[in-house]
């Protein structure tokens, strides 16, 4: 019967996912500059990582991100989606102009922006100037130029800010009200209810930024090509100008798969500690 | 369930209206491919229609993106042997497509003036030569120029460059502007692919890679170290952008270089993007130098004419003929190019630039101007990059140029370490 | 909610907070509406100021007229008909697929589920080629079907996300419902789907939004320009090696939110009231 309701995904597994995963994974053990043949080569690639300064610094850059971007985002995340939790007119005027900026996305346009933003003599410094402070060439400084793409994401957290945003509307009401009758302050109603009955969906928005963030490839390879001194270069940027601009194919393809061993064992940390966390109404179904 | 069953039809129904479109036609289909912006789009769109009302049995496929994405298309459909049959080719590209059998050779086809090359210079054509045959047929003579504005020279009493001016010159003229006027002198010369640097190696008589492909060509690695001192000097003195200038700007566009906003009095580029240049400029007068010779005796000029882009034939074309016609058209109709006018670069058949030249624009006179000034100036075409010389750009180049640019390395440890790595990556290929 | 000044002073800095943050939030989305009616030599030349010096629509209409007879007209309809159609297709069955993993145990479910997951984790970037020899084999390049079809088999993504939904919905809901002597398909059709509507709605529009903002596929698989969505045209637009007419960057990508935030704002409506109409009575 199980079998039955995933049919769907299983059938599409085999027809179009199976293949090219398995494909990467043979490609990694071989040379292949994509003009010519695959020649086998058993283990150099993945040795060649050890000695690959670049690759050195993409793994830099990628924890970097992952450990500020991650839980910025999710935090912020979560702040706004309470902020415009209420039903009224204007809080869903809010969501739409809360939402916007991540319907950007990566066109050309968001580069020009974003530059404006972060330029000597763009926004930010403005501000910055407003209240004393001067700024600085934030995507020219190699110490800041990660945090411009951090806020980039941070900016960008329409995603995870609509899923807590439907999770809390899946709370039901009646539990704030009896918690109010007996007297709950909002702080402790926040976390006797809305993170335990929200824990599920913040588990699924931690691990699925967790997963994302370790790709997170579009606004880097729109914005700052990797640099300065590869301080932004993430990993997928690294596969990708690998794969497609040294035409080192079967590099780029052991490059990837060690990026999902990585990510691999950061998502089993997630759900390994989620059961001390995580609250389910289905509990037995575990 | 009904409702999901009424919408799967109406989906199923417009999957084949959309498949519908792309049936077989009777007439003969070729695909052309090139890359592009939308002014590029549209000038080779026309073509394309008016060569299709001249040979009513051929219908053109065109598929047109942006540059970067380009690349990754096309590398993607070489893989899966889906290959346009017309191919717009880049010199950095054009000998690994071609020593890997890619490209169709195309000697056959101009020996029987299917592409007709009789108003076309040997210059113009060697460009596409591989291994001794024509794989590609050049769309644009293009070369580097340092871009000036001579309002500001004069302002400051800094003389024009004059033909045989040298790096020495070059950085005196850039200093003096930064004192007198507290603009940037120059712009864009560290930048991301290492030309500026061939040149300078050319011009002393030598050149980045060894003529085997196997190893760095140049002997001294003062050459090396003697290109980032000057850099260095310049940044120093505030003469050129500080490299987080640079990096913060990245490459969007020539749009917007610092001699547009008049923030920087001279500029490094191709000689086709004078246009652009000076449209964003608002087409205040800007002219183009020749790039200067090493500061030494009997320096070599440091200019080759290149072809700004090529077209090619896939080898896996089917209709081989029809894509050179199409290829000739490009080439010799008079009327075809009064479209592309010269959007590509100066065209490389002699009569068809003379039918362009009382057409002309300023910034595109400029433009022929130099291409004619380069021809008298210039050394031929050196041979293309070696396998590998993507990766010597991108992994090896592009980091030690920021790394010696932001003080991290000095240039002499710099010339030791590049040196190394290159040949290292040579040698593997 | 509670009553006395201390509750209107709360309420002044809510809308305080929540209308200054909206300001910072939207402001570099204004920047590109500005731009997007400057003069196209303006756009770098002016590129602090806000409003533009000399107004101008033309980028608008030079825009929207795109490459040789091909229009916008044509890129939003192909990215209608992929975005929608992809857009149903994978909510649909990405919701069964979740009920499926969410609540009927079966054996290897934990396995299955693991494999999804990893396909989560392997970047696209080495998929690629693979993906394209594929799609080549089966005759689908330059049609809509690898946009599609594949849509049509639930994304890891949104499993997930319905799962994650569904588990937080009480058990007896389904216990009760067999009482009644409805099968599980009968369960999932009638008791769940009403209740994770909210889910449902945002999965769609997160599906809808980023197929839409998607030009990667677009790209290897669309040759013709007849077939290129809206994403794709607009990065055809600018090429660092020729001349760009920036204005029109700008203009159609202010034009191709439109629709993306017209859908967000209608069905967000549906997000808030998923509970109020459904009732989570049990």
């Amino acid at each position: 019967m199980g079998y039955l309701f995933i049919s769907p995904w299983l059938i599409g597994f085999f027809i179009f996912t199976l293949f090219p995963i398995i494909a990467s994974f043979v490609l990694a053990f071989t040379r292949y500059d994509i003009l010519s043949p695959p020649r086998w080569i058993g283990i150099d690639n993945w040795l060649r990582l050890l000695e690959d300064n670049r690759y050195h610094n993409s793994l830099r850059a990628t924890f970097y991100y992952v450990f500020t971007a991650v839980p910025l985002r999710l935090i912020f995340a979560l702040l706004v989606a309470m902020l415009l939790k209420p039903s009224t007119r204007l809080a869903s005027i809010y969501r739409g102009i809360y939402y916007l900026p991540s319907l950007i996305g990566g066109s050309v346009a968001i580069a020009v922006v974003w530059r404006q933003v972060f330029g000597l003599e763009g926004l930010i410094n403005f501000i910055l100037g407003t209240i004393g402070l001067k700024g600085t060439n934030w995507l020219g400084n190699p110490n800041t130029a990660i945090w411009t793409l951090i806020i980039l994401a941070v900016w960008q957290f329409g995603s995870p800010m609509l899923i807590f945003l439907a999770g809390l509307k899946q709370i039901p009401e009646s539990l704030y009200e009896a918690a109010s009758i007996d007297g709950a302050s909002g702080w402790s109603q926040f976390v006797k209810i809305t993170l335990p009955m929200l824990s599920p969906v913040i588990l699924f928005n931690l691990i699925m930024q967790i997963i994302n963030g370790f790709m997170v490839f579009t606004q880097a390879y729109i914005i700052t090509s990797g640099g300065p001194l590869d301080t932004t270069l993430f990993y997928s940027l690294y596969v990708y100008q690998k794969a497609f601009q040294s035409f080192e194919m079967g590099y780029a393809s052991a490059m990837a798969w060690v990026l999902l061993m990585i990510i691999a064992f950061f998502t089993v940390l997630a759900f390994k500690t989620s059961r001390f966390w995580v609250y389910y109404e289905s509990e037995e179904v575990r | 369930m009904k409702k999901f069953g009424s919408v799967l039809l109406v989906v199923l129904m417009c999957l084949s209206l959309v498949s519908s479109i792309t049936l077989a036609q009777e007439k003969i289909p070729l695909r052309v491919a090139w890359w592009g912006s939308q002014d590029r789009h549209n000038r080779t769109l026309k073509v394309i229609e008016m060569f299709e009302k001249k040979y009513p049995n051929i219908k053109i496929y065109p598929e047109y993106t942006a540059w970067n994405d380009y690349w990754t298309k096309l590398n993607t459909q070489a893989a899966g042997k889906n290959l346009p049959d017309v191919i717009q080719h880049d010199y950095a590209y054009l000998s690994e497509w071609a020593t890997r059998g890619l490209l169709l050779p195309l000697d056959d086809f101009i020996a029987k003036g299917v592409i007709n090359l009789s108003n076309v210079a040997e210059n113009q054509i060697s460009p596409g030569r591989v291994g001794g045959k024509v794989y590609a047929i050049n769309l644009g003579t293009n070369s580097q120029a340092i871009l000036y504005d001579p309002e500001i020279f004069k302002k400051t009493g800094v003389p024009f460059p004059k033909v045989g001016w040298t790096w020495n010159d070059f950085r005196e003229a850039a200093v003096k502007i930064k004192t007198k006027l507290g603009i940037y002198g120059a712009e864009a010369i560290t930048y991301a692919d290492a030309q500026a640097f061939k040149v300078w190696l050319m011009s002393h008589g030598t050149w980045l890679y060894a003529d085997d492909g196997k190893s760095v060509g140049y002997k001294d690695d003062k050459l090396f170290s003697d290109w980032f001192n000057m850099l260095l000097d310049l940044q120093a003195k505030g003469a050129i952008p500080n490299i987080e200038v640079e990096v913060a700007r990245g490459t969007l566009g020539v749009e917007d270089m610092f001699i547009v906003t008049q923030k920087s009095a001279m500029g490094h580029l191709w000689s086709n993007q004078i246009v652009a240049v000076s449209r964003a400029a608002k087409e205040r007068t800007l002219r183009m130098a020749l790039v200067p010779k090493a500061p030494i005796p009997n320096a070599k000029p440091a200019n080759y004419l290149k072809a700004s882009q090529f077209f090619s034939i896939s080898s896996q074309s089917k209709y081989p003929k029809e894509a050179a016609m199409f290829i000739d058209f490009f080439t010799n109709s008079i009327d075809a190019n009064k479209v592309l006018f010269a959007e590509r670069g100066v065209p490389i058949s002699s009569k068809i630039q003379k039918a362009l030249l009382p057409l002309l624009g300023p910034a595109q006179r400029e433009m022929f101007n130099f291409i004619s000034l380069v021809e008298k100036n210039s050394l031929p075409i050196p041979p293309p990059d070696p396998p590998g010389a993507s990766d010597v750009i991108k992994n090896v180049w592009n980091p030690m140029v920021e790394q010696i640019m932001y003080g991290k390395i000095t240039p002499d440890k710099a010339a030791i370490e590049f040196r190394e790595k290159v040949n290292k990556i040579l040698q593997q290929r | 909610m509670v009553g006395g000044t201390k509750g209107r002073y709360l309420n002044v800095l809510y809308h305080l907070i929540t209308f200054l943050l909206g300001i910072t939030m939207i402001y570099p989305v204004l920047w590109m509406l500005g731009s997007s009616f400057k003069e196209s030599s303006d756009i770098f030349t002016t590129m602090g100021r806000l409003i533009p010096t000399r107004f101008t629509v033309g980028n608008y209409i030079e825009g929207w007229k795109g490459f040789g007879n091909v229009t916008f007209t044509t890129f939003f309809k192909n990215s209608f008909i992929i975005a929608g159609v992809g857009t149903i297709a994978t909510v649909f069955s990405s919701a069964l697929v979740a009920y499926g993993f969410a609540r009927i145990p079966f054996q290897g479910r934990n396995l299955w589920f693991t494999i999804m997951m990893i396909t989560l984790m392997l970047p696209f970037q080495v998929q690629i080629i693979p993906q394209y020899i594929m799609f080549n084999r089966l005759n689908w390049i330059n049609t809509f079907y690898p946009l599609i079809i594949p849509k049509f088999f639930g994304g890891a993504f949104f499993i997930f996300l319905i799962m994650q939904f569904i588990r937080g919905l009480p058990l007896e809901l389904d216990e009760s419902a067999e009482i009644d002597g409805a099968g599980r398909l009968g369960t999932f059709w009638w008791i769940i789907l009403p209740l994770i509507r909210p889910a449902m709605i945002t999965a769609g529009l997160f599906s809808f939004y980023w197929t839409w903002d998607d030009f990667l596929g677009p790209l290897l698989y669309l040759n013709q320009a007849t077939l290129y969505t809206v994403s794709l045209a607009l990065k055809s637009f600018a090429d660092p090696t020729a001349v760009t007419n920036w204005g029109a960057v700008f203009a159609m990508s202010v034009l191709s939110l439109v629709p993306v935030l017209f859908i967000f704002i209608f069905f967000q409506k549906y997000l808030t009231e998923g509970i109020a109409t459904t009732g989570m009575k049990g």
